[in-house]
């Protein structure tokens, strides 16, 4: 009994002082691709490196404003939809949406629908147990003037990385998987809405492309939770059509070593290394019909 | 004469247990006290790029090395070709305090570090021309309180 005790003592021990190197994203895929139908072992450590791998929606809707296309609402999940979500996952998957969302309403300074935006991310975070991220009240009153409106919306997009660090805390990794899936989901719709009136925009057919990427990191994520949850296996089944669409897309990658110098301070990076992707508009129009699919699902 | 060597002996074993449990009870302790020291969280907070930079804040990190007994800690993101990325790395109130960070390629290529001959800067600028998963990582030299924050911050490259 006693040995018991010293052993899982000991155990916790090393768990507590455990490697500091985080495996590589690719030694992880390995590992999943040899577990098959058992449960995939994965410590909170390597969700969390993967979970910070999927970049922030903001980024690809900051390349869709600079198409010079106009703002379009009709491109966004409706805030009436909101009462529809009553799962976790489903709620979770649209707190994202509406997150990329209102992120899209900020980068156009659309004040109103920023508002509408931000309110129904409000509800959905209290439903989640994770309001005491967002002060609701409290932006609501510094909004009284408009001009502090763009950084409220954009500390409120900030908070989301906040968020997924509490979930992954609470052992509810899987909600936060669901909020950048849905967040990731969001900001493609949004940028292959405007790719296809400008199919010879080269920017966005490269971002649209480089998405592969990411996509591969969510599939990865997912495959860990859709042994347990119906919802994340039938969401997991219809990434993976996305990613068979995205099979044909290349994308190759060269390294050369940069050069820098320290100006006021900072180290400016001089990059050499370059990346191209190849993509046809067959790609994109299968991608974009996927996604549309995915994303109907999601918010009906 | 053998029954006092041997009940001596259990004797020393469990005198040797107790020590080891209290050892390693000492350490367990030490160490979470060590953790609390540490607010990661606090520093990567006060560590957004200045909005005047044009840079918009979409990552922060949380720094903590334990009081030295760890010595890496590694994220990833993925970088997007013609982004400019901003890296703010916060150790110390004006200085990062010997936090270096490394950026590596998906191939382990080294693509930048703070660390400039033994001179460890607050920040780098990074105009990505190449898309892929990026690792970053952070790593100490010289550090007092092995403690920080970090933060991302983009903006369009050009």
């Amino acid at each position: 009994m006693k040995s018991s005790y010293y052993t899982i003592l000991l155990s916790l021990i090393l768990v507590a002082c455990g490697s500091n190197k985080k495996p590589d994203l690719a030694e992880i895929d390995n590992t999943l691709a040899t577990e098959e139908a058992s449960f995939p072992e994965i410590s909170s450590a390597n969700i969390e490196s993967i979970l910070s791998s999927i970049p922030h929606p903001l980024e690809l809707a900051v390349h869709v404003q600079e198409s010079g296309i106009e703002y379009n609402s009709a491109y966004l999940n409706s805030t009436d939809n909101y009462s529809n979500y009553n799962t976790s996952n489903k709620k979770a998957l649209n707190l994202g949406i509406y997150g990329a969302d209102l992120g899209y309403t900020n980068i156009y300074s659309q004040i109103q629908d920023g508002l509408d935006y931000l309110t129904v991310v409000s509800k959905l975070s209290d439903d989640l147990n994770i309001g005491q991220f967002l002060d609701f009240e409290s932006l609501r009153r510094l909004t009284d003037n408009n001009s502090n409106l763009d950084s409220l919306l954009m500390i409120t997009s900030q908070n989301f990385d906040r968020i997924n660090g509490h979930f992954v805390d609470q052992n509810n990794a899987s909600l936060s998987t669901l909020l950048l899936t849905g967040g990731w989901l969001e900001a493609l719709h949004i940028t292959n809405q405007v790719m296809l009136t400008q199919m010879d925009n080269e920017d966005l057919r490269e971002r649209i492309g480089e998405q592969k990427i990411v996509l591969d990191n969510i599939v990865l994520l997912l495959t860990v939770y859709s042994e347990h949850d119906a919802q994340i296996a039938d969401l997991l089944a219809d990434m993976q059509r996305l990613e068979e669409a995205y099979q044909s897309v290349t994308i190759s990658y060269k390294y050369e070593e940069s050069t820098s110098e320290i100006v006021d301070g900072v180290l400016e990076i001089i990059s050499n290394s370059t990346s191209e992707v190849s993509i046809t508009d067959d790609d994109i129009t299968k991608i974009s019909a996927i996604v549309e699919e995915v994303r109907n699902k999601i918010i009906g | 004469m053998i029954y006092f060597k041997l009940k001596n002996k259990k004797n020393f074993k469990n005198l040797d247990m107790k020590r080891l449990v209290f050892f390693i009870a000492v350490l367990f302790f030490s160490t979470s006290i060590s953790y609390g020291q540490c607010d990661a969280a606090g520093k990567a907070a006060g560590c957004a790029p200045n909005p005047d930079s044009g840079y918009t804040l979409i990552k922060s990190f949380e720094v903590d090395g334990k009081g030295g007994a760890k010595e890496k800690i590694e994220y990833s993101y993925v970088f997007t070709k013609g982004t400019k990325y901003l890296v703010n790395v916060c150790g110390g109130a004006k200085t990062p305090d010997g936090v270096v960070v490394t950026l590596y390629d998906k191939y382990r290529n080294k693509v930048a570090s703070n660390n400039v001959d033994g001179k460890v800067v607050p920040a780098i600028s990074y105009p990505c021309s190449a898309t892929g998963i990026y690792y970053i990582t952070y790593t100490f030299v010289e550090s007092k309180d092995y403690c920080g924050g970090s933060t991302i911050g983009f903006k369009r490259a050009g």
